[in-house]
């Protein structure tokens, strides 16, 4: 089998009538291969969340298929369940009057997984999350690093084949973000399995994962592999480096021609910076600041990040 | 078959575990259980007068009235507050994620905690006998399968407030007085009484522990009334929560939205 996940035209509006309605997700499609890592990017209020809770039930979708692993969500909902395993609320996802060991030991029993078969592994588990001293400690007393990584580990234990992450390193300081990134880019290489995550940080995504799905106000507007992504706005990202500016009295719309643009002033000079895809943009851009009486000096072309191509769709889908 | 005893490990040791550990609430509450029955027992008799004396019928009675009353309050609590609290705590959706489905988590959680509840009610019900003197007859095989029977009920309207309670945040607050309506049920006369929640049984209970009946002494009508009712109430609040948990799952709000 080689596909994991398969969503087509997946709906989910909340409320009735014109005044309530609220379109969460619009008609959504894309699949996702074995061992694939994809990620979920969009600012808040996207639909990451949504998509993810109507593929496993939690929501009931207003339309649309999904298929995990080959089983239908309506028809075998039970083993599209036994494949799956999530972390949804972060840390909120735990007994915190428990411990480590305990959670482990509680969510895969609930999973049918016998202690026998499942203690190696959330052992192993510990272990990896740097979590050993802590085991037997409850949660509650846990820093919130700590708890969100019990929480990942909770659902990583059941050893399903597609795991679903709603935005993992939510609210953690940035080392804990990096360590956590690590071991779950790790772990998913070294064991196979399909990871789905969702962020609305791009650096998160840019660093984990292999494929970025970008979704708008519950649309896909890009679908594509994160280094394709990077490439093709490597050749499309410039830097202008201006010997005038912020003495000119200039006040031109360039950014609602050119979406991206971001202004930098320095001094006497001025940097710009702008997306510009097609080769005839780059002319325009250039005409439109000869008009302006901008005098450009030089022209980098820029190593291009993700949030930078993010910026760009997200403004550009506006 | 042997998915379902390990659901049924995991949600016995988790609770084990809670109690174990905050072994001091877990006292607490038994003792609170205590001194609310010594206070029920002393308004009794301040009203009442000598016939609430020790030893007489109508003091039993109102032991094995209290009885049925825990029992049923705890098991209403567990589902209607349970259900409620995993939700607001972010939990619920974990339980729902489970290849055995939540009916059948919630369902083995609930008879976990009815196995632990018994054992703190069998030592609550030593206390109050050995303190007051009163004495009940303790049949053990016709006492369980009375107060099983009898408390589905319970569990039914458990069900119905926990679906509410996920739909309609603030019906929570109404969760209390619904438990202390279970005591009108009781009080409520037998004939047309009977067909409320927990007051067949608590008559039924009181033939066997005051009276000395044997299970299968007691009349054959009564049995099939006390099942089909609360089988019935059962049933309904967990038709009722389901169709809330339908509803919950189309608004969303499984999770703590
Ligand atoms: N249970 C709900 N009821 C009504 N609207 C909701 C509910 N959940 C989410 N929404 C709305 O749906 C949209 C998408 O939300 P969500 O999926 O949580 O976005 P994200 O996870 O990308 O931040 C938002 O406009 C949000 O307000
Ligand atoms: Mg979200």
């Amino acid at each position: 089998m080689h596909v994991a996940l398969r969503v087509t035209d997946l709906t989910k509006t909340f409320g009735r009538g014109k005044k309530y309605e609220v379109q969460a997700v619009r008609g959504v499609s894309f699949g996702v291969k074995n061992g694939e890592i994809v990620g979920l990017l969009g600012p808040n209020g996207a639909g990451k969340t949504t998509t993810i809770k109507c593929i496993l039930g939690l929501m009931l979708p207003t339309r649309g298929q999904i298929e995990v692993m080959g089983y239908d969500f309506h028809r075998q909902y039970r083993q599209l369940v036994r494949s799956t395993s999530a972390v949804l609320e972060g840390s909120r996802n735990l007994y915190w009057r428990l411990s480590p060991r305990e959670n482990l030991d509680f969510f895969t029993g609930l999973h049918g997984i016998p202690l026998a078969l499942s203690r190696p592994y959330s052992e192993h588990l510990l272990r990896v999350f740097g979590l050993e001293v802590k085991k037997d400690a409850v949660v509650q007393e846990l820093s919130s690093g700590m708890k969100q990584k019990v929480a990942v580990a909770c659902a990583l234990a059941l050893r399903t084949p597609v795991v679903f992450l709603d935005e993992p390193t939510l609210g953690l300081d940035v080392e804990t973000s990096y360590e956590l990134r690590d071991i779950l880019k790790r772990l998913a290489r070294e064991e196979g399995r399909t990871l789905v995550m969702s962020s609305h940080d791009m650096d998160v995504i840019q660093d984990v994962c292999e494929r970025v799905i970008i979704i708008k106000d519950g649309s896909i507007i890009v679908d594509d592999r994160v280094d394709n992504l990077l490439e093709v706005f490597r050749t499309r990202s410039y830097r202008f480096t201006l010997s005038n500016g912020p003495g000119l009295d200039w006040h031109f719309d360039l950014g609602k021609k050119f979406p991206g643009l971001t202004v930098i002033p320095q001094g006497e000079s001025m940097i710009l910076e702008v997306t510009l895809p097609r080769p005839s943009d780059l002319y325009a851009f250039m005409d439109a600041l000869r008009d302006q009486g901008l005098i450009v000096e030089g022209i980098h072309q820029e190593e291009p990040d993700l949030e930078k191509a993010f910026l760009y769709l997200v403004r550009k889908g506006a | 078959m042997k998915e379902v005893l390990t659901v049924f490990r995991a949600v016995l040791v988790r609770q084990l575990t809670l109690y174990r550990r905050y072994l001091f609430n877990t006292l607490s509450g038994l003792v609170t259980m205590y001194i609310v029955f010594m206070l029920l027992m002393t308004g009794a008799r301040a009203i009442g007068g000598t016939t609430f004396m020790n030893g007489d019928a109508p003091l039993q009675s109102l032991v094995v009235g209290y009885l049925v009353w825990v029992f049923a309050m705890v098991g209403y609590q567990e589902l209607a507050w349970g259900i409620t609290n995993e939700a607001q705590m972010g939990t619920l959706e974990k339980l729902y994620l489970t290849p055995i489905g939540f009916s059948w988590v919630q369902g083995l959680l609930q008879l976990s905690l009815l196995i632990m509840q018994l054992g703190l009610t069998g030592t609550l019900l030593m206390f109050i006998m050995l303190t007051t003197g009163v004495r009940l007859q303790v049949d053990l095989v016709s006492v369980l399968p009375i107060i099983l029977v009898t408390i589905l009920a319970a569990y039914g309207l458990g069900f119905l407030m926990a679906g509410l309670g996920l739909v309609y945040k603030r019906v929570q607050s109404a969760f209390q007085i619904l438990q202390f309506s279970l005591i009108g049920f009781l009080a409520a006369p037998a004939s047309w009484g009977r067909f409320l929640p927990l007051n067949l049984g608590n008559r039924m209970l009181a033939s066997v522990m005051v009276d000395g009946n044997r299970l299968w002494q007691l009349p054959a009508a009564d049995w099939a009334a006390l099942v089909f009712v609360n089988v019935t109430y059962l049933a309904l609040g967990f038709v009722a929560f389901r169709f809330f948990e339908g509803k919950a799952r189309e608004l969303g709000l499984l999770g703590h939205y």
